[in-house]
């Protein structure tokens, strides 16, 4: 689970429909209300992007994650500080002594929120059935496992091969209650807006492209959440977002553009954090392993890859483009933890080197035969011209595409730029009709998922049923290497493992990773403390690994209900729960908003006012003349 | 002109002609609005033209602007300042009028002759073409056109031709049902019975009687559909949907919008973009509006 992969799920299909169904959920029953009778105490969270369904079986993107870490609570729970494995559901668990089996017990007097109990039966169902019948998010962590309730508080699971990610069991638990019905027919359809959990918040409404809002759950065996309520407030543009935070009707925003990111972290009252990693971005090239599609031949050459791997001056994509924010890095991030990251070697290293790129389309035989500034393949014949796939949903999109295919002309290679949105890419990608794209790929804490992507298993080689494996890459020894550390319960060796896995993967250029992102967040310090960065001191505070900041969360001068209209405090929480209300989300706030909040840049105001009069008075004499010239016409007529 | 009657009947026709130019030239210099709209359109297209000799395109290419400073005010160094990748407003707003321009007249001429070809058609020969070919018309002209545009452009993919293809095949109805009016009521007219009755064919009646008539009427069309061309591909081009690789004020505006200009008042990125659009779109309309005024006329006293 823990698949976090920023909108690159390529499992996605049936999920429209659910997504385009749901539009209002039934109110759970455990919603918690005003503690003290007062408005409820509502925390906003601004995000650009919308949740693609609350049905975990078959939603792929980072905000759905973030709904279901607050909705689910899992066997085991991972630390805030350092993701170790801490408990959860279960209290407590036993290893046999040959390391298959695991015996959990759970807390006592366990309920869902709609208090149901929850039981080891719910914990067996779950993973039992998710395994046969292969849902999403879980399969990669319960494919060997099989589990029994022992009691109503005692589960045992047992994994037919040796398993190192045991005994850390973070899959989501389902209510069986709610999900068997759904699981007898196709689960993947299952609309999902039930709000029956058991974390510390549960989904009350949807409305999709607008806001989601989640209700605390009264039954939590955490302990009753300070904050009522969450509302998830869907933006289309990064700014209006950053608007919004500044004015505070946001109490915190995910994924701020850098630019804005930037200038936020001199504004006081509000807080900056980089978290890291956020995932990382990658050029991909066709490696052409399904035999579908049309791919370049020329990137069939390891050489080629590595000329372009050293055309690209990756240093300035990272501070022009990502404006330093982030981190600097070769290879790709399998994990959430850093451990799992090898270094490459300073020879091995594929940096800018232009004339090494020369040298190695020269010595490739890729020469100018023609002389129109653009390689031919060996012997003349078809151009060393290249597709490059945009996306249109990454505001990094449009740069990062005219700085690689300009540094690609340098060297000779000419490039076809096309821009498509995720759908379309993932499609042309699926169909193998592509030669470059830029992408990315956000980590879960264990390397497993990651490494699977770029297994042979997961090469498409049906165009109707797209796999992970998006770069087309396929190695038996890779296979081989993957195989074993899926198995491998020392910790080192493991680590190891992975670590050549990734230098291998690196030294074959399919992917040239551009840099690691940071997920840029920022939060107003005037209403709530307790914000926690998981993992503590570089992480981000929300969209983590289990978001455990929402429950952490109280309002500043806590028991104080009145603390919630404090001055200042535009975004009076009662606003965002009025009946009929339902206007008030993202994309429509005037940008003009900003305006008070924004810092006091004396020469830039006076600019834009200039500006705006010079506008203005651009605008009004030129209706001011049509207006004269219209009537010298009558006149004449 | 007393000599008149010694020339032959081409340079007669050639003397009528300048004769005509002339008049319209003095009409047109009377209307000072008019006249300085021209000269504000020659500018931007004298600009547009040699931005390739007294500019290289390379200059604004972001992997040669890394020494630039970013976000640099106007000065004299930098007459329109910078942006976010230190590539000057300036040059790309010069770039820019180059696609916007071009875009603009291009697709006003495939407008135009889509728009003057089914209007003739229908017109002229009536019946049931007409009433096929308005039909048509007529579903163009009830479709939104922004959404058509749009996903029209999405489909496609985003190309300079196929912005203008775009832009072409959703705004010439209402040419064509201007020309098909015009044309309606010129058939009628004793001069094309005439030329009927001494046996001149569909096409010469079409050629030497109905276009030349219908001239005026499409060139006053035309500058006036010039201006929302361009607003069109500004439309398309901000909302992402131009040709990536091209600079065009309404990817400038969109470049803008993403680096979050706006909302950090970096108005020198945004504005002379804005203004731009705003020039020579006014100066089109006005320019067109007087060639209306001065064709109009002529028009009514036939």
């Amino acid at each position: 689970m823990q698949h976090r992969s920023r909108g690159k799920g390529l499992w996605a299909i049936g999920v429209a429909g659910a997504a385009l169904v749901a539009s209002l959920a039934t109110a759970p029953a455990g919603t918690a209300g005003a503690q003290y009778g007062g408005p409820p105490i509502t925390l906003t969270v601004g995000l650009v992007q919308d949740i693609d369904t609350p049905n975990v079986t078959a939603g792929y993107l980072v905000s759905s994650y973030e709904l279901w870490n607050l909705q689910y609570a899992t066997l085991t729970d991972k630390a805030a500080d350092d993701f170790s494995t801490i408990p959860g559901l279960a209290e407590s668990w036993e290893a046999s002594d040959d390391g298959l089996t695991y015996t959990y017990t759970l807390r006592a007097g366990l309920t869902w929120s709609d208090n149901e109990p929850l039981t080891a039966d719910d914990v067996a169902w779950t993973i039992n059935t998710s395994r046969d019948q292969e849902w999403l998010n879980h399969y990669s962590v319960t494919q060997n496992l099989t589990a029994t309730a022992i009691d109503d508080v005692t589960v045992e699971i047992t994994s037919a091969v040796p398993d190192p990610k045991l005994p850390t069991m973070d899959v989501y638990i389902l209510p069986r209650h709610i999900w068997e019905a759904p699981s007898e027919g196709d689960i993947t359809t299952y609309e999902a807006l039930d709000g029956v959990g058991s974390g510390p918040f549960v989904l009350q409404e949807w409305k999709p492209g607008q806001e989601w809002v989640m209700t605390a759950n009264g039954t939590y065996w955490g302990g009753q959440p300070a904050i009522d309520q969450v509302v998830f407030r869907v933006y289309t543009e990064g700014s209006t977002m950053v608007a919004a935070l500044q004015d505070g009707e946001l109490d915190v925003a995910h994924l701020v553009p850098a630019e804005l990111f930037v200038q936020l972290q001199s504004e006081p009252g509000i807080v900056t954090v980089a978290g890291a990693p956020g995932g990382f971005s990658e050029l991909a090239m066709n490696g052409m392993a399904g035999g579908l599609g049309d791919g370049h031949p020329a990137l069939l050459d390891i050489n080629v890859r590595h000329a372009i791997a050293h055309a690209i001056d990756r240093d300035a994509l990272f501070d022009r483009v990502a404006l330093g924010i982030g981190q600097r890095e070769d290879t790709i991030g399998a994990s959430a933890d850093p451990v799992w990251t090898p270094e490459i070697p300073a020879d091995q290293q594929l940096n800018y080197d232009p004339v090494e790129a020369e040298r190695l389309l020269d010595a490739g035989g890729y020469l100018d035969t023609n002389g129109d500034g653009v390689r031919e393949m060996p012997g003349g014949g078809q151009p060393l011209r290249l597709r490059y796939a945009e996306r249109s949903e990454s505001s990094q999109g449009p740069p990062l595409r005219e700085f690689i295919t300009a540094f690609l002309a340098e060297v000779g290679i000419a490039t076809e730029v096309s821009v498509f949105d995720d759908t379309q890419l993932t499609d042309i990608i699926a169909r193998g009709e592509y030669d470059l794209f830029v992408w990315g790929w956000t980590p879960f804490v264990d390397p497993d998922p990651l490494l699977s992507y770029f297994t042979c298993d997961q090469v498409t080689t049906d165009p109707d049923n797209p796999l992970y494996n998006d770069a087309n890459w396929c190695s038996e020894e890779y296979d081989a290497l993957y195989t074993e550390q899926n198995q491998e319960l020392d910790r080192d060796r493991r680590i190891e493992l992975v670590h050549q896995m990734i230098t291998l993967f690196h030294n074959e250029a399919t992917y040239v990773v551009l840099y690691h992102d940071a997920d840029t967040q920022a939060y107003r310090t005037d209403r709530f403390e307790g914000w926690l960065q998981q993992p503590s001191g570089t992480g981000p505070v929300v969209f983590t690994n289990s978001s455990p900041t929402y429950a952490n969360l109280r309002p500043i001068g806590s028991e104080a209900p009145t603390d919630t209209t404090a001055p200042g405090d535009t975004a009076a929480p009662g606003d965002t729960t009025a009946p009929g209300d339902t206007t008030a989300s993202g994309g429509t706030a005037p940008v003009s908003t900003v305006a008070p909040a924004a810092p006091a840049d004396d020469d830039s105001s006076t600019g834009l006012i200039i500006g705006i009069l010079v506008g203005l008075l651009v605008v009004v004499g030129g209706v001011v003349l049509v207006l004269r010239s219209r009537s010298g016409r009558d006149d004449r007529e | 002109m007393s000599d008149l009657a010694q020339v032959s009947p081409r340079a007669f026709r050639w003397a009528r002609r300048r004769a005509s130019a002339a008049g319209f030239w003095r009409s047109l210099r009377r209307d000072k609005l008019a006249l300085t709209s021209l000269v504000v359109l020659v500018l931007f297209v004298v600009l547009a033209v040699v931005a390739p000799w007294v500019s290289n395109r390379a200059d604004f290419n972001v992997i040669n602007t890394g020494d630039n400073p970013v976000w640099a005010k106007p000065s004299g160094q930098y007459l329109l300042g910078t942006d976010n990748y230190g590539r000057s407003v300036a040059l790309q707003v010069l770039w820019g009028a180059r696609v916007s321009l071009f875009v603009g007249v291009a697709a006003t001429v495939l407008t135009i002759v889509l728009g003057t070809l089914v209007g003739i058609s229908a017109g002229f020969f009536g019946g049931w073409i007409d009433a096929v070919l308005m039909r048509i018309t007529d579903w163009f002209l009830v479709i939104p056109f922004l959404p058509f545009a749009i996903v029209l452009a999405s489909v496609l993919g985003r190309s300079l031709w196929n912005i203008v293809f775009v832009i072409g095949i959703t705004s010439w109805p209402s040419t064509a049902r201007l020309v098909r009016s015009q044309v309606l009521s010129l058939r009628e007219r004793l001069y094309v019975d005439r030329a009927r009755a001494l046996g001149g064919g569909r096409a010469h009646i079409i050629g030497r009687h109905i276009l030349p008539n219908v001239t005026p009427l499409v060139l006053a069309s035309t500058t006036l559909a010039v201006p929302i061309s361009i607003l069109t591909e500004t439309t398309l081009a901000f909302l992402g949907l131009g040709d990536p690789t091209d600079v065009s004020w309404g990817g400038i505006l969109d470049q803008a919008r993403t680096a979050a200009a706006v909302t950090t008042n970096r108005w020198w990125y945004y504005l002379p973009p804005g203004v731009a659009i705003i020039m020579v779109v006014l100066a089109f309309t006005i320019f067109g509006r007087a060639l209306e005024a001065i064709l109009d006329p002529r028009l009514r006293d036939r």
